[in-house]
């Protein structure tokens, strides 16, 4: 459940009850409600969520009906008789059908407040039901909360990595015991050979405790054992439950047996839980043990991998962060030549899946809560003035015997059942809504079941508590009226004529409000399209149009020579560059802009480090001399890669403008040598600083080494052409096809494609705010045209007194529109105070703009001063046109 | 008459060999007819706690791709003292008829 919802619903209901009936009993119905979806069709899952929704409102509905005979049993006292609750049942029914009719007949009041609440309630729902999704559902391990990826933060950069070189996991696997079950883990494809033709699946490759670590019992067969991970052991694999059902048919007798996974044979010991998957968003089709060195290496950072693990219970996460420090802090001491500055910490797994998205959506609810309470200032506005034009019939009934009580429960019914159908409609706005916010989100966000994001029970309930919630406050508010009524006053004329100065100021002031909520978000949504835009127009240093991407793997058994793949690459690229669509074609290991921050450290052969120092990291990339051509790096001096620089030839490397800046101040770099592993390489080029981990990342310095010397099975194509990159996608594959018929092709893409995701999430948080801040910008202009149309129509007569005294209608007009911009004027000095201060949230989403960059401001105010003036004159106008002779008859 | 009723008794039977979910036990005594709303149950549930006759515990439990918690009871030994009191009492009665019935 989710812990908003456990939070209003431990208030609905007294603690023992919800403690004792109803949370064991919502949590069967929502095993129920689990159990029957996971077998549906969206729309068979949409009817099963509104059928769960029910029975959850029906079960509040007992459980208030069980509360007065719990509570008496538990203070010793034998259980009264049902009758009050069935009378208090049966008043609800009276009080239902009497709200109904009543609303029935008030049309107009009727729309409008459905309306507004359905456009508040609707955005909310839709934005809880992904935040719901993303950050609240619980991962689908027992205690999810306590996994961790174990992360690494070079303190002198400040650059962070989800891995950790192997080296150190070693040492972290014998010195940490606030963390259990450390499992070193990694993924891919692998091919199978079984049967007549073979095929890829998805690999899992972890070290044997991965099952200890989800907690997760195999459906059949045995988990890894320790001796599986060992140097030399039998090849042995897991199968995943949907592969041993779609390729082996469910066979048990699949145990034991041999099956090729791409260049070795390994015994089947076991098959996977049903629905195993690691991490959560990939299906885990086979796992393999993966094996980790017993001792750690001399070259403690040449290999990495990922590792996660679980918090021992009883340990908090700080402490277990606090540990990591002081193991890190251990290990630089060691060996600071290679552990300087490296500093390991825990992130939770599901802030790891989730990544920086998670704050866009929390700032998203917060927003769309905003453009809420705006919706329910007008509700507020519109039941006051109702409230108003209702006095009459209050006062004559209780001047016929209904108690104050009674008549307040009736203004709640009536707004509870205005909340619950505005929030059935803005349900209904939000299951359209919530696939338009699922296609908005970053593709990096792995959290699994965020396709299937949509309006479950939890979401239902959600609605529900906004809506119960809205009906209190509107209902108290109705409700405070009739406090201070008395029968008899109610029934004058005078009290007939209007309303009095306090409960205009009230309302004006309610508006007022709104209109400086209004501004925050607008001045929110204005920070974040002026990022958006800064973004849009940063110069990554190379050139993202026109640009194809796509991995390419060669089947390991047959390319496992360097040379079969370098001449596999050789004929490849010139079989490309003979395509009349392409202008460029290179490789490299690192796609730009997807985050990545492999580091290498960097030492200059003539200027060692002294001993005992750890050499400053630069970045790494391995490229063939296409890809600057592809990307347009700019060459500076010197020369790319070429096809030469193979091993056979000295080794080689390439730097950006940023390495020759900070390590060769004055001099040229080419020529000079660096420190590679026990060798030096020399400098043979010098290019342009590029932004490699994102859009918003710094130009960083960076080094190139030759993709040629040893090039990979797996590797990136960068494809420059002349139209739609995506146009020449076919005869790319067909000529690469044509060259290895079992080559495999993944993430095909455009340079475009990658840039916009790497600005995924400013552009959700860009949509969302400017959405939201049009829907509070327009909610608060109805508001004060509400508020002026009903300060004219109670002035009518004063205005008519004053033109048949000689005021021009010119002068009535700017009366009426100087009280309406003086609101707006409070609203905008409150809203631009409160916006300012609230930035500093959002900062994290800001690129090229300050905080308070006056640009948006005069925008705001121009923007809002453009919806305002309209909101303000047509009020005015109708002052103006009032007719003194017959409203002074009147 | 024993301490239990029938229906504690029919509770408590269902707990007697092994521990259970409350989901299953509803589902049980659903079977011999006794139609309770899920609150009232649990009512009954927490009634049962009180007399220190059952014990009950959150457990998180997957089902699917999806974390659930449940709630699961086990029997205690005053409940199965309790259990044990009533069966006698109603297989005495049994007993008595049976013998009326072959009498008559």
């Amino acid at each position: 459940m989710p812990r908003g919802f456990r939070f209003i619903l431990q208030r609905l209901l007294p603690h023992r009850v919800h403690r004792d009936l109803f949370e064991p009993a919502f949590n069967d119905l929502r095993f129920d409600y689990i159990e029957r979806a996971a077998s549906r069709g969206l729309i068979a899952r949409g009817a099963l969520g509104a059928s769960c929704a029910l029975r959850i409102l029906i079960l509040l509905l007992d459980c208030w009906r069980l509360t007065p005979q719990y509570i008496a049993e538990h203070r010793s006292v034998r259980p009264t008789a049902s009758e009050p609750s069935r009378e208090h049942l049966s008043m609800l029914l009276v009080n239902l059908r009497h709200s109904f009719r009543m609303l029935r007949r008030e049309r107009g009041f009727t729309a409008a407040t459905v309306l507004t609440l359905a456009l508040g309630i609707g955005a909310n729902v839709a934005v809880f039901a992904v935040l719901e999704a993303v950050v609240l559902r619980p991962l689908p391990y027992p205690d999810a909360d306590r996994l961790v990826i174990l992360h690494h933060r070079d303190t002198r950069t400040g650059i962070s990595k989800e891995f950790i070189a192997i080296g150190d996991f070693v040492d972290l696997l014998a010195r940490v015991d606030a963390l259990e079950h450390i499992t070193a883990f990694g993924g891919g494809d692998a091919t199978i050979y079984d049967g007549a033709e073979p095929f890829r699946a998805v690999a899992l490759l972890a070290t044997p405790n991965v099952f200890d670590l989800l907690q997760a019992k195999p459906a059949l067969g045995r988990a890894f054992e320790p001796g599986d991970g060992k140097a030399g052991a039998p090849p042995v694999m897991i199968l995943g439950y949907d592969l041993w059902e779609s390729r082996f048919g469910s066979d048990p007798s699949v145990i034991g047996r041999s099956v090729r996974v791409g260049d070795k044979s390994r015994q089947v010991v076991g098959v996977a839980p049903r629905g195993f998957r690691f991490p959560p968003h990939n299906r885990a089709e086979i796992v393999l043990p993966l094996t980790m060195p017993a001792q750690a290496p001399a070259q403690r950072k040449n290999g990495w991998t990922f590792a996660v693990a679980r918090i021992k219970s009883g340990v908090t996460h700080d402490e277990a962060a606090a540990q990591l420090a002081s193991i890190s802090a251990r290990l630089e001491q060691a060996h600071p030549a290679q552990n300087q500055g490296s500093l390991y910490y825990p992130m939770s797994l599901r802030d790891a899946l989730v990544g920086e998205t998670k704050w866009p959506l929390l700032l998203m609810q917060g927003a769309v809560a905003l453009v809420l309470l705006i919706a329910c200032a007008n509700v507020a506005n519109l039941l006051i003035v109702r409230a108003l034009a209702r006095r009459q019939e209050m006062c004559v009934r209780m001047a016929l015997g209904a108690g104050r009580g009674r008549l307040a429960v009736q203004l709640l019914t009536e707004t509870l059942l205005l909340c619950l159908v505005g929030g059935a409609l803005g349900v209904a706005l939000a299951y359209w809504g919530v696939p338009a916010l699922v296609a908005l989100m970053p593709r990096r966000v792995l959290v699994p079941g965020l396709a299937e994001a949509g309006i479950d029970a939890g979401v239902l309930m959600f609605a529900v508590g906004v809506c119960v919630i809205s009906a209190l406050a509107f209902g108290v508010i109705a409700a405070v009226g009739l406090r201070r009524q008395a029968p008899a006053a109610g029934l004058s004329s005078a009290a007939r004529a209007g309303v009095s100065r306090s409960t205009r100021r009230a309302a004006s002031l309610v508006v007022a409000a709104e209109v400086g909520i209004a501004v925050v978000l607008l001045v929110a949504a204005g920070l974040v399209l002026r990022s958006f835009g800064a973004l849009l127009s940063v110069n990554p240093g190379f050139q993202i149009d026109s640009v194809l991407t796509f991995d390419v793997q060669l089947p390991a058994d047959r390319y496992r020579e360097v040379a079969a793949r370098q001449a596999f690459y050789d004929r490849a690229f010139d079989a490309i560059r003979q395509n009349p669509q392409v202008f460029a074609a290179g490789a490299a290991v690192v796609t730009p802009l997807t985050g990545n921050n492999w580091t290498v450290p960097f030492e200059r052969s003539d200027r060692r480090v002294p001993a005992g120092q750890r050499p400053p990291d630069v970045g790494w990339q391995s490229a063939s001399g296409g890809y600057f051509d592809a990307l347009r790096i700019p060459l500076r001096a010197g020369r790319v890669f070429h096809t030469t620089d193979r091993g056979d030839r000295p080794p080689v490397v390439i730097v950006s403008e940023a390495v020759e800046r900070r390590f060769f101040p004055g001099e040229s770099a080419v020529g000079k040598k660096v420190r590679i592993g026990d060798g030096d390489a020399e400098i043979v080029g010098v290019v342009g600083d590029i932004r490699r981990a994102g859009l918003n990342d710094a130009p960083r310095a960076d080094m190139y080494f030759p993709f040629e010397r040893e090039p990979s099975p797996a590797i990136t194509l960068f494809i420059r052409t002349n139209g739609d990159p995506l146009a020449a996608l076919p005869a790319i594959q067909s000529t690469l096809k044509s060259l290895e018929r079992q080559v495999v092709f993944a993430d095909i893409t455009t340079l475009d494609a990658v840039a916009a995701e790497s600005i995924a999430s400013t552009r959700l948080a860009f949509w969302l705010l400017g959405v939201f801040a049009a829907l509070a910008l327009t909610l608060a202009a109805i508001g004060v045209y509400g508020v002026m149309s009903y300060a004219v129509r109670q002035r009518t007569r004063e205005l008519g007194t004053r033109l048949a005294l000689g005021a021009t209608k010119n002068g009535i007009a700017w009366m009426v529109m100087r009280e309406g911009l003086t609101i707006v004027s409070i609203g905008l000095g409150v809203g631009v105070t409160a916006g300012l201060a609230s930035t500093v949230a959002l900062r994290s989403l800001l690129f090229g703009v300050p905080t308070s960059d006056p640009v948006t401001l005069a925008a705001t105010v121009v923007v809002l001063g453009a919806a305002m003036v309209p909101a303000c004159y047509l009020p005015a106008r109708r002052a103006a046109m009032v007719d003194p002779a017959r409203t002074l008859a009147e | 008459m024993p301490a239990a009723t029938h229906l504690q008794f029919l509770v408590l039977g269902t707990l007697v060999a092994e521990e259970r979910p409350g989901r299953e036990i509803r589902r049980i005594i659903a079977g011999y007819g006794v139609r309770r709303t899920s609150a009232a149950f649990y009512q009954m549930m927490a009634r049962l706690e009180r007399l220190r006759w059952v014990e009950g515990w959150y457990e998180q439990i997957t089902v699917g791709d999806q974390a659930v918690t449940e709630r699961r009871y086990r029997i205690k030994p005053a409940g199965e003292r309790a259990w044990k009191e009533a069966r006698a009492f109603y297989e005495s009665v049994a007993l008595a008829a049976a013998r009326r019935w072959s009498d008559a």
